[in-house]
Formats: structure tokens, sequence, C-alpha cells
């Protein structure tokens, strides 16, 4: 390496910041807000709930728009309500009702097995939520 | 390579194990958070005496103190390893590449950054095969590499300038 060439360089560089290190503080910060804020979106909850009936996608509905919807299941109508950002099966035609008294739920499933309807929570890029808790906790 | 240069690199790695054990003996909230102070060594080398002695400076460092330390070759050192060649290496090149691009706060930036990016990278590799749970803590991880990138940059600057008014030009 040139030696006289940094000496030169070198008393301008210890005098102030150059541009290009204002520059490079500039685009951490923003990358690194916006990539808190992209987490924040994305991540911590389920943006969408999605029902499967016998393995195959029904329904893809938004988590927060309110909503009540009968899903035709192999045994019949399993309701499905969405309300204040989480969801819960209403009414079931199965035997054990299982699903219903599993409640309100945010991230995760309910699956009814009988009527072979799952309703499950999550980002709309289809990725599970089992990720973000493993290392959350 | 000239005896003057072994007695700076001997001199310099010293001053960083120090320094970098140390900082190993600070408690941090975060376990994986250091501050990367050890890096102001590497910073003022790379600067002062080429890219060629910074990366000496760095490899005695990381493996001396390790060793000292306890951790030679379990997982922390493959971390501390790759993290310390990958900055000093970016920085070298850069610094080497654009001698007048960056300054010492930039240079420092650049080394946390990859710094960061290697760990991220090992610990994807070595631990964790998750990429969601890699990408939760990026930003994170990018924010306080900045603010101790910048700190860093702070001190080495003023370390270089020390060193250079005392010792005279040759």
């Amino acid at each position: 390496m040139k030696l006289s060439e940094i000496r030169r360089g070198k008393k301008e560089l210890t005098e102030r910041m150059t541009l290009a290190d204002i520059l490079l503080i500039a685009v951490l910060v923003i990358i690194s807000i916006s990539g808190f804020i992209f987490i924040k979106k994305a991540f911590p909850q389920g943006t969408d709930v999605k029902i499967e009936v016998n393995g195959k996608l029904a329904y893809k509905l938004p988590l927060n728009s309110d909503a009540t919807i009968a899903v035709k299941g192999i045994n019949g109508n399993t309701v499905v309500e969405i309300k204040n950002r989480k969801v819960r099966i209403k009414e079931s035609p199965c035997p054990n009702k299982i699903c219903v008294y599993q409640g309100w739920i945010d991230r995760g499933a309910i699956v009814c097995l009988p009527n072979r309807v799952t309703v499950f929570v999550d980002s709309s890029e289809g990725k599970e939520n089992k990720a973000i808790d493993a290392i959350t906790g | 390579m000239q005896s003057q240069d072994k007695y700076r690199i001997a001199l310099l790695s010293a001053y960083a194990i120090a320094i970098h054990s140390f900082e190993n003996l600070l408690p941090t909230p975060i376990p994986w958070l250091r501050l990367g102070i050890a890096n102001i060594i590497t910073l003022a080398t790379l600067v002062l005496y080429g890219f060629r002695s910074a990366m000496m400076v760095t490899l005695i460092r990381v493996i001396l103190s390790s060793i000292f330390i306890g951790t030679f070759l379990g997982p922390g050192f493959i971390m501390s390893f790759c993290g310390g060649v990958s900055s000093t290496a970016a920085m070298g090149i850069i610094f080497s590449i654009f001698p007048r691009l960056f300054g010492p706060i930039g240079l420092s930036l650049i080394g946390a950054l990859f710094h960061n990016a290697a760990q991220l990278f090992i610990t994807y590799l070595l631990f964790v095969q998750q990429l969601e749970a890699i990408l939760l803590v990026t930003p994170l991880l990018i924010l306080l590499g900045t603010i101790t990138g910048v700190m860093n940059g702070i001190i080495g600057r003023m370390l270089i300038k020390n060193i250079e008014n005392r010792a005279p030009q040759q």
C-alpha cells in the first residue's frame, strides 16, 4: 500500500467526519428503524385467517375486520366468527365440540377433525407463528 | 517484515487482548451484545499501519484472548473469530480501495456491520436454522452496531490523532 498517499489522506481523515460517514450513519439508522417497523407489521401477530376444509384452502380473511361465515365441512356447516382481531369457531356439527370450547385465538390454529375444518391465523407470507414464539419465549 | 513492525504488532496486540479480555468481564444486558471496543485497536492499526498489520493484530487478539478466557475452539470463539476476521477484512478492503471516502467513524461502522453480519450468518449456520428468528433480531443488531460503531469510531479517531502527534513522521 502506498504509505505516502495514506499519510496525505489521513490528515484530512482525522479532522472531521466525511460526507460518506454521515451518509452511512443515516442509511444504517433508516434501515434499522424501517426494519423495526417492518417486523412489527409482519411478525408479532398473524394478519390473516385461513380456513381449510379437507386440507384445501377454502377461505382467506383479514383478521382485523369482523365477520361471521359458515364453512361447509363434510358433516355440515362450521360457523367461524372473527371479532376484535380474534377468531373462534362458534358452532360446529361435530359431536365433541372441542373446536368450539377452544374459544378465541389470535395465533395458532383451531382444528375440527370430525368436520375436517382447520382455522389458522398467520401472516400474509404463509409462515406459521411457531418460529416467532420460539425465540420471543 | 521489519522488526519494527513486529514490535508494533506485538504491542498493539497486547493492548487489544487486554481490552478484549476486559470487555469480556463487563456484564451486558443481552448475552451476545458486545461493545466491540477491541475494534478500536484494529481500527487505529489499519489507519496508521495498513491492512496486513490490522489483520495480524485481529488474529492474534482473537486467538490468544480466547485461550486466556478459555473459550478456544468453542462456539463463542467461532463467532468471535469469524466476526473479527470479516470486520477487519471489510474495513481493510474499503480503506485500501477508497482511502479518502470514510473517516475512522465510517470505517468503524463498516467493521461493526460486518461483524454483526458474520455472526448472524454463523448463528444461522450453526445454531438457529430459522430465518425468521434471525431476521427478527437483525434491526436491533444494526441499531446497536451503529451506536457502538460511532462510539468506537470517535474513540478510534482520538487514538489515531494522539499516536500521530506523538510519533515523529518516518
